[in-house]
């Protein structure tokens, strides 16, 4: 496992009535291969295998594969409350937000103490994208989502003939979250939370292979030297993250984070467990991700 | 078994609401019903009888109906009040306006004097910063009330808090915490505000301790009290899901079966997102259900489910039709928030209509009232159901035509009058403009088309008080003293129907409660002054005796 700033990173899931948001919820529970707490507004419609079920009351199911889920039924702050009693404490919290919520506002919840927030995922349907966008109850809604997205997974492409409208559509309203197309709700794991890719995964001919290269220095990094990796990163690269440390300020942990063409780089809120040193993982295709892809990093400042 | 004696309030005047006797001079009891209403003649009939005149100067009126408030006017009372106008607490004392930020600190110091305990944080509500004039009240004044105390004020919208440094140290929040909403200056230290949930969340001792008072044994008390000042007799807590948590109707039910308890309420509960199912798989219906059949008491009272649809107009997220807003913050969308997807009300809507009850739908703005009136129409038309009386709330910018419509399905409106003093300047300025402003809270359009409409102070939102909220619907007079629209004002007895019999129609209870009539429950609202002798423009001034409840007299400000 790669080394993650809190106890819990946060991946918020967003986007309209019918995209298939509990798909994934559902997709990522199945093939978890860490701790995953889920919090959902209803999990009648959670559709677990009964054999993945370990135990469940009122507002919390857990499962054999280490996973929770929970009910968001009496709010956010008895949720998080729930979630930080299990024991052991889970590694990721994944938030679905509601068909009509604004994700990145559910979203200011993943900077709760012990969380750190990683993205936000907004699913779209390919094949009703226009159609929602357009229409003049909730057109604005879809957009809004849309726009709030560091992530947008372009659903149900196996319906859909020409995906060049919705492509056209994403990249105006934003052009900088990275797009995962996807059937079914089916995407790699890795490249959605931004993890290092494990051999052991079985490739999935849906899915795609994805692979990771890590970069681990000692000495603090120039901003320079990083706006330059960023300038100059393959574009089969889509996702970037991890923790270095700035020349400016060395003694402060920084978050470094890039998703599709948006990147942030903020200090790190909790540093009781913080690395030394800098260490980065890049995430693409398989055979995308040159073995030099951070040279910038390791020439002379 | 003997029968309790037969007991006749006299009085100046009784209002009695009842069409075919408007007045009287005198009203019979027996136990918690009214045996008859009259003289003391007519009444003598009824037998052996002892006269209370305790009330022969003072008018009486039915039990004031409330349909529209939560609990939580009973639970801010667990905090030290801190807002811009003088408010009058349960007990009957009145905090005076804090209209600075020297008079919020002296309030403070004084509160933080008296609590002995050093680690308990102090917590207060009601700031209201768009009334304080000059800079804006942070961390570094809280600071001058105690620096090492955690304090945290909660403000009137309940959208914001401030808190003092020794509460951002206890959680954490410091220049590098990330999260949206900490309000940070110039050099990036967070000067104390908190904006929004996810951020006053990371304050948990001050926050949780806000959302845990409503839970309390004493707001459910200071609540009914708060009814009783105003002479309200049937309050309603409209929509919450709490009652699916353990203990929570077991909590109500020890409050309400107190015989001292004084007010009947009505909690609706509250719909949760579970996607539009039947009513089988609908947690909330089956809850409501088993409510309303198994569990009323005679001050108890379900049935209802409350839905909330958009967001609000002065906050710009309530669903507003094309022109939309005048003047949003920069960075607005255009139009409000779905707090439900449109697509998914005529399930929602029908899931709880098939199971036989009533569903009231917070809507703001006009479109999102046309959502709901359409779901309404769609679930009418799957499963025809005479007299639902599902009711639209707030009702704010509903228009003649979807008025009619409305009459046409058999819906009610509850509309909140008192927004034309609180903010109907800004909404003729900023949110709506002046034209759909005048035509707001439509209490005379609803009148003219036929549908029947009670009005509301949604408290704590706006403090409650029916004389008040009726004097708004009268008067349409707004906080600068100008009349907003006024072909929209109603007659003194129109909206004292409003506030009783038409409230009670909208409540189911109108067969109980609402009027002055034989059979009917002994509540009353005692007045020092009569609302037909006052000029209109006094209205809101009549003082308040108290009320009677169930033939028992509670006078105001008692405990």
């Amino acid at each position: 496992m790669f080394p993650t700033e809190a106890a819990m990173e946060v991946s918020v899931i967003g986007g309209y009535l019918g995209v298939g948001k509990t798909t994934l919820v559902n997709h990522i529970l199945r093939n978890a291969s860490e701790r995953i707490a889920v919090l959902v507004n209803d999990f009648g419609d959670i559709n677990i295998d009964k054999e993945l079920i370990d135990a469940s009351d009122d507002s919390t199911i857990s499962l054999t594969n280490g996973c929770i889920c929970c009910s968001l039924v009496d709010g956010f702050a008895t949720a998080l409350e729930t979630v930080a009693s299990f024991r052991p404490p889970p590694s990721r919290l994944v938030i679905e937000a509601s068909g009509v919520a604004d994700p990145g506002a559910v979203a200011a919840y993943g900077h709760a103490p012990g969380l750190a927030l990683d993205a936000v995922i907004v699913v779209a349907d390919a094949a009703r994208l226009r159609e929602q966008v357009a229409d003049p109850l909730v057109g604005q809604t879809v957009v809004s989502q849309l726009t709030a997205a560091d992530v947008i997974v372009l659903n149900k492409v196996d319906l859909v003939d020409d995906l060049a409208t919705s492509h056209q559509q994403i990249s105006e309203l934003n052009p900088d979250a990275l797009l995962i197309q996807a059937s079914h709700s089916e995407v790699s794991l890795d490249l959605l939370f931004g993890r290092e890719v494990r051999k052991a995964q079985l490739s999935n001919s849906h899915i795609g292979e994805f692979e990771s290269r890590t970069h681990e220095s000692d000495q603090p990094l120039s901003r320079k030297a990083l706006e330059t990796l960023i300038n100059e990163l393959p574009k089969n690269i889509q996702r970037v993250k991890g923790i270095v440390r700035l020349t400016e300020s060395p003694q402060v942990p920084m978050v470094f984070q890039l998703v599709g063409r948006k990147w942030e780089l903020r200090a790190l809120a909790d540093r009781s467990n913080s690395p030394e040193g800098n260490q980065l993982v890049a995430i693409g295709p398989k055979g995308s991700v040159p073995t030099d892809w951070d040279r910038t990093l390791r020439s002379k400042n | 078994m003997s029968e309790a004696r037969l007991k006749i309030f006299t009085a100046k005047k009784i209002i009695t609401m009842n069409p075919a006797l408007p007045f009287a001079t005198a009203v019979a009891v027996q136990g918690e019903r009214i045996v008859g209403v009259g003289t003391t003649e007519d009444l003598a009939q009824w037998g052996d009888h002892d006269v209370d005149d305790q009330f022969k100067d003072h008018i009486l009126l039915p039990g004031f109906v409330e349909a529209h408030t939560h609990v939580m006017a009973g639970g801010v009372w667990e905090f030290p009040y801190v807002g811009f106008y003088d408010r009058v607490d349960p007990s009957g004392q009145t905090w005076s306006g804090c209209r600075d930020i020297d008079s919020v600190v002296e309030r403070l110091v004084e509160c933080e004097g008296s609590l002995e305990d050093p680690e308990q944080p102090l917590n207060a509500w009601g700031l209201d910063p768009i009334f304080l004039q000059g800079e804006r009240l942070v961390a570094k004044h809280l600071d001058r009330v105690s620096q090492t105390r955690p304090i945290f004020v909660y403000h009137a919208s309940g959208h914001l808090a401030t808190v003092n440094s020794e509460m951002m140290r206890r959680s954490g929040i410091d220049r590098h915490t990330p999260t949206p909403g900490v309000a940070k200056d110039a050099e990036g230290e967070p000067n104390g505000e908190l904006q929004e949930p996810p951020a006053m969340l990371l304050a948990q001792d001050g926050f949780l301790s806000i959302g845990a008072a409503i839970m309390s044994s004493n707001a459910k008390w200071n609540y009914a009290r708060e009814a009783r000042n105003c002479g309200v007799t049937t309050v309603t807590d409209l929509g919450t899901t709490r009652l699916a948590m353990e203990g929570q109707l077991e909590a109500w039910r020890d409050a309400t079966d107190d015989p001292s308890y004084p007010a009947r309420v009505v909690v609706a509960v509250g719909h949760f997102d579970f996607g539009g199912k039947p009513k089988e798989s609908n947690e909330m219906a089956l809850l409501a259900v088993r409510l309303r059949d198994e569990e009323e008491t005679a001050k108890l009272r379900f049935g209802i489910v409350k839905l909330v649809l958009d967001g609000s107009i002065q906050g710009f997220t309530a669903r507003v039709s094309w022109p939309h807003y005048v003047d949003p913050p920069a960075g607005h969308p255009g139009n409000g928030l779905w707090l439900i997807p449109p697509e998914q009300m005529a399930d929602i809507v029908s899931s709880y209509h098939d199971a036989g009850l009533t569903v009231h739908c917070h809507c703001n703005g006009d479109e999102a009232a046309q959502v709901f009136i359409d779901a309404v129409e769609t679930a009418l038309e799957k499963h025809p159901r005479w007299d639902h009386r599902h009711t639209v709330q707030h009702c704010q910018l509903t228009t003649a035509a979807q008025y009619k419509k409305m009459a046409a399905l058999g819906m009610n409106a509850n509309i909140f009058s008192n927004h034309i003093f609180h903010w109907g300047d800004q909404h003729a300025s900023v949110t709506v403009g002046e034209e759909r402003a005048a035509r707001m809270d439509a209490c005379a359009t609803a009148e003219r088309e036929g549908v029947r409409f009670s009005v509301h102070s949604d408290a704590p939102i706006t403090p409650m008080g029916h004389l008040h909220t009726a004097w708004c619907a009268v008067n349409r007079l707004t906080a600068s003293g100008r009349v907003l629209g006024p072909e929209e004002r109603i007659s003194v007895s129109k909206a004292l129907e409003a506030c009783t019999i038409d409230a009670a129609h909208q409540l189911k209870l109108d067969h109980d409660i609402g009027s002055l009539e034989s059979g009917k429950l002994a509540d009353f609202a005692v007045l020092e002054s009569d609302p037909y002798e006052v000029s209109r423009e006094e209205l809101k001034d009549i003082a308040v005796w108290g009320t009677v409840l169930g033939g028992v007299p509670h006078p105001a400000d008692s405990e």
